[in-house]
C-alpha cells in the first residue's frame, strides 16, 4: 500500500485508517495490529506537530519477515529517533507529562529508521512477523 | 468514549468505555477536570471497557495520579485489558499507578 495525503491537514484519522486497513497490516495477528495502530498514531502526531509538512506519503510493505510502515514528508528536518526518552523509573511527582509517544514506538517496534533524503524526512518502523 | 462518574463522600468511581486516543483525549481531560480540581482521596477507574489508550490518554492518567498523590490519596485502575496493561507496563506506569 502506498498513499499520498496532500494536503495533509485534517487527515489524521484517515492516515491511521489507511495504514491499519492495508492488506499488510490486516493479515498480521491481533497483537501486531494493536501495536501498529498505536505506533502509527504516535508517529503521525509527532510528524504533523513538529515537521510542519503540508503533505505526507505513507506506505506499508512486508520486507524479509518484517511488517514495515513508512512515512515521507516535506517539512522541516525532524528525526523522531533522537527524541529523549522519559525517565520511567522516576517517582510520580518527578515524572514528566509527555514524551511517551516515540518511546512507546521504540519499545513496541523492532526497527526505527530515519533519514533525510532529497529534502524530505523519511521514517520507517518495522515489527517482526511471527 | 463514554464516562460515568459516581461520587460518594471522598471516593469517586469512574467508568470509562471506548477508545482513548488523540481525538478523544480532550474530552477525557474535560471530564476529569472536576477530579483534578477536587479533593477526593480515593479515585477508582474501571477500565473493563477501555479498548485502547495512546500517549495522549496516558498523560491524563499521569496528571490524575500526580494530583491524587499530592492530596495523600490513591488512584486505582481496575480490569485493564492485556494489551492496554502492556502499554502501562512499558511506559513505567505500573510502577507509579495502582493497577489491579
Amino acid at each position: 500500500m502506498k498513499k499520498r495525503f496532500d494536503p495533509v491537514a485534517g487527515c489524521n484519522a484517515d492516515i491511521i485508517t489507511c495504514i491499519t486497513s492495508s492488506e499488510e497490516v490486516r493479515s498480521a495477528n491481533d497483537d501486531i495490529q494493536f501495536k501498529v495502530r498505536l505506533c502509527v498514531e504516535e508517529v503521525e502526531e509527532n510528524i504533523l506537530a513538529y515537521s510542519g509538512t503540508t503533505w505526507l506519503e505513507v506506505w506499508t510493505a512486508i520486507e524479509e519477515g518484517y511488517l514495515a510502515i513508512g512515512f515521507r514528508d516535506g517539512g522541516v528536518k525532524f528525526d523522531p529517533t533522537i527524541a529523549k526518552d522519559p525517565d520511567i523509573m522516576a517517582p510520580v511527582d518527578k515524572r514528566a507529562i509527555g514524551g511517551l509517544g516515540i518511546f512507546i514506538c521504540k519499545q513496541m517496534m523492532n526497527v526505527l529508521d530515519y533519514r533525510y533524503e532529497d529534502g524530505c524526512n523519511v521514517f520507517v518502523m518495522k515489527i517482526k512477523l511471527p | 468514549m463514554e464516562f460515568i462518574t459516581v461520587k460518594k463522600d471522598s471516593n469517586i468511581l469512574i467508568t470509562i468505555s471506548g477508545r482513548l486516543d488523540t481525538s478523544s483525549s480532550d474530552e477525557f481531560l474535560r471530564e476529569m477536570t472536576p477530579v483534578l480540581e477536587g479533593d477526593e482521596k480515593s479515585v477508582e477507574i474501571d477500565c473493563t471497557n477501555l479498548e485502547y489508550v495512546s500517549s495522549q490518554g496516558l498523560r491524563i492518567f499521569l496528571m490524575l495520579q500526580k494530583k491524587v498523590v499530592a492530596r495523600q490519596g490513591q488512584m486505582t485502575l481496575v480490569n485493564l485489558r492485556p494489551y492496554i496493561k502492556e502499554v502501562f507496563h512499558i511506559t513505567g506506569f505500573t510502577k507509579i499507578i495502582n493497577i489491579i
